[in-house]
């Protein structure tokens, strides 16, 4: 067909309409977000791209301009930090794409008769649609940006604990004496943790965020989190503050949305990441020099560990224990270090299960680890 | 008005008067509402004599070249119902889906049937449109909106090759066989599918033209057949707008191949051969046993007695070959709040520049429509 530029423009608003419904049936801002990202990234190639380049535009363009636009707004959601999950946004574009379709070459036809010799344009109805459809959109947007946590950028030393208990972003500072999160939605960006008992202290919160995260010094649990559903991505432990220090321990949190700790150096703990009745999945991450096992799945946990690399942990490198499904793959450990005392248990074990534990292994890289892979207490390893 | 509360007349009984007449059906127009002045009550008849004179069995248009009013769903849509394959959607997408002919008329035959044509149609030749007030006068009755769709004036026939002067002449949309050596006269579509039937019948074929054939696309640009294009169209002084159509008309034929190889094969074989218009050309017609002239239809609104008249005595602007209208094919001189005059068919080029493809025809509809239902 043969658009005129207000046809472009009105036969897209009002095509995106099912995309909209679907949208708004979801009831989460990202989807009003990525409606908005579709429908807006699709008005500026129609005016600056696809209105000069198609004086006439064959039907099978559909297929390779909806490929580009999903390339765009996948890259546009990126950028603009659109937290939708992928599989929802794939889902979102597709009907946003088959709406476009069934609208231009079906509805539309049907119901405005001079649709193809008027460009695409849809009158007086088709204005009032693509208008209800443009403040549909601003006035969700407008709504997402009201009810959006507040971002509150953290300048110098601020002497903790600090306690959060409503729904907020955190980007920056420094921060002694540790910080309580107490409420979901929650993220902190870049902040650096000094002491406290635990560094980072989530409890009873969904949706937490902990991006790029520093912890030195903390006494206890560099980030200690229980009955909550925890991303953390990028963080960095090192300097404990005693002995007992544990990297990342997340905890009783099975009745929450699932965990992820991916990305993070965690370095001279005691132990570095532990899972206790938990779902969690643990990938990407560093756990050097632990001075007890590095990654633990514990305690009727189900968990995976991907991508990790483990150096030089005391008795165990990854540890699927007592009554944990384990997906233990891809995984890098070397030089686990026997522990004294003769226990076979931890005589350097690169992976083990442990009481009753299921563990499934692939594709790990074991190196100077004597211990090598092993199961007891009735546990099983399968490959 | 019209005695029995009609408001509307379609002169003409073609497929643009059928175009024309779901449309109107369409918009809520009801039969007793319209009166068809026509020569032939089956709309399909004149049109489908023509395109089985040139052995057409393929559309030229697409999915949506049909003759029912909403676009969706097109022949494309039906026959991949019909025959439970999704191939006639995946060709209409790729625009290489040309319905069959058969398709075509059977779709034609039904909307006749849904529509009530019958009812409307009235077998009456009308010479004369005359306007009055409020409406015009013509077939003994007097209508607030009219709609010509007369279609083309006549089949061209270059005087020295039409009969008496040559009794074994033929024109290309007239029913005719193939003789074993055949003059085909014309560069054209009409041509160069006459060249392919004839080779395919065993023939012998000299193909005679004036000039070398334009080879192009078959359709005119297609931002032609929308606003976009329109608009500019409908914005260019008339001296331009007239070069245009005039450029659009030359007789053409589409690249490819498929006309290509069996001319080339023919040619190599000695069964086809060119010959300039001119001495030679009439010895070799006259030394065929078969002359196709395949040189289309006569042009203009001259050619028209029905157009001619009115112009003559209403005193339309024309320009050339071409009645002046309005962009949405009506005439402005009789067309105001109370009445419409519109042209469908071949005679609203000067509108739309594909005005004798049924794209055409609805649009010249649509235009009509607009002003009849809005006097309703």
């Amino acid at each position: 067909m043969s658009y005129t530029l207000r046809g472009r423009v009105e036969s897209r608003l009002a095509s995106a309409v099912p995309a909209l419904v679907v949208a708004l049936a979801l009831q989460r801002w990202w989807a009003v977000e990525l409606a908005a990202l579709m429908i807006g990234l699709g008005l500026v190639l129609d005016a600056a791209v696809y209105h000069r380049a198609l004086a006439y535009q064959a039907g099978w363009l559909a297929a390779p301009l909806g490929a580009l636009e999903l390339g765009l707004v996948y890259g546009g959601m990126r950028l603009l930090e659109i937290m939708a999950p992928l599989g929802w946004a794939v889902v979102l574009y597709a009907v946003g794409w088959l709406g476009a379709q069934l609208f231009g070459h079906a509805v539309f036809p049907r119901l405005r008769i001079e649709y193809a010799e008027e460009g695409g344009e849809l009158g007086t109805f088709g204005t009032i649609v693509a208008a209800v459809v443009c403040v549909t959109l601003v006035g969700g947007l407008g709504a997402a940006r009201a009810v959006r946590p507040p971002t509150i950028h953290l300048h110098g030393t601020v002497q903790g604990p600090l306690v959060i208990r409503h729904a907020q972003t955190l980007v920056g500072g420094v921060v002694r004496g540790g910080i309580l999160i107490r409420a979901s939605h929650v993220t902190l960006r870049d902040v650096t943790v000094i002491g406290g008992e635990n560094g980072i202290d989530v409890a009873h919160a969904s949706h937490v965020m902990l991006e790029d995260v520093r912890v030195v010094r903390s006494s206890m649990d560099a980030i200690h989190v229980r009955d909550a559903g925890v991303m953390i991505d990028g963080c960095s432990i090192a300097d404990p503050g005693g002995p007992w220090v544990q990297g990342v321990d997340v905890s009783y949190s099975i009745g929450r949305p699932m965990s992820m700790v991916s990305d993070c150096t965690i370095a001279g703990v005691r132990e570095g990441i532990v899972t206790h009745s938990a779902a969690v999945d643990v990938r990407g991450n560093h756990v050097l020099g632990a001075t007890l096992r590095g990654i633990v799945l514990g305690e009727m946990s189900m968990d995976t560990a991907t991508h990790n690399e483990v150096v030089g942990a005391n008795g165990v490198g990854i540890l699927c224990l007592d009554h944990s499904t384990c997906t233990i793959e891809h995984n890098t450990i070397a030089g686990t270090r026997a522990a004294p005392g003769g226990d076979l248990s931890r005589a350097g074990v690169a992976i083990e299960a442990h009481y009753f534990a299921q563990a499934r292994i692939a594709h790990n890289t074991i190196v100077a680890s004597p211990g090598g892979i092993r199961a007891f207490d009735q546990s099983t390893i399968s490959r | 008005m019209s005695r029995g509360g009609e408001r509307c007349a379609i002169v003409g009984s073609g497929l643009a008067a059928l175009a024309g007449y779901t449309v109107l059906r369409h918009r809520g127009v009801r039969p007793e509402e319209i009166v068809v002045f026509g020569t032939h009550g089956d709309p399909t008849e004149v049109w489908r004599t023509r395109a089985a004179s040139i052995r057409q069995r393929r559309m030229r248009s697409e999915s949506d070249g049909h003759l029912a009013a909403a676009a969706f769903p097109g022949l494309a849509v039906r026959e991949a119902l019909h025959r439970g394959t999704p191939a006639p959607l995946f060709a209409s997408v790729a625009n290489r889906y040309h319905p069959s002919v058969d398709a075509f008329l059977a779709h034609a035959d039904t909307l006749r049937a849904r529509t009530g044509w019958d009812r409307s149609f009235r077998l009456q030749r009308i010479d004369r449109i005359t306007p009055v007030a409020g409406g015009f006068e013509l077939g003994g009755g007097t209508f607030a909106h009219v709609l010509v769709a007369t279609g083309h004036p006549g089949l061209a026939r270059p005087p020295e090759l039409a009969p008496p002067a040559l009794a074994h002449a033929v024109h290309a949309y007239e029913p005719h066989d193939y003789a074993s050596r055949v003059a085909i006269v014309g560069a054209g579509m009409a041509a160069a599918t006459e060249w392919l039937n004839a080779l395919a019948a065993g023939s012998e074929v000299v193909s005679i033209r004036r000039r070398e054939p334009l080879r192009r696309p078959l359709n005119i640009p297609r931002p032609f057949f929308s606003k976009r294009g329109l608009a500019a169209f409908h914005a260019t002084l008339p001296e331009r707008r007239a070069a245009t159509l005039r450029e659009l008309s030359a007789p053409s034929y589409p690249a490819g191949a498929g006309w290509d190889d069996p001319i080339d094969a023919a040619m190599a074989d000695g069964r086809f051969r060119v010959v300039r218009a001119g001495s030679d050309a009439a010895q070799t017609s006259q030394a065929c046993e078969q002359v196709i002239c395949a040189t289309g239809f006569e042009h203009g609104w001259i050619r028209d007695p029905l157009l001619a008249d009115l112009v003559e005595r209403a005193g339309l602007a024309t320009h050339g070959d071409w009645i002046v209208l309005a962009p949405d094919s009506t005439i402005p001189d009789l067309t105001d709040e109370t009445r419409t005059l519109s042209i469908a068919g071949v005679a609203g080029r000067w509108a739309f520049p594909a005005a004798d493809t049924i794209a055409g025809a609805k649009y010249a509809a649509h235009g009509f429509v607009r002003r009849a239902c809005r006097t309703r």
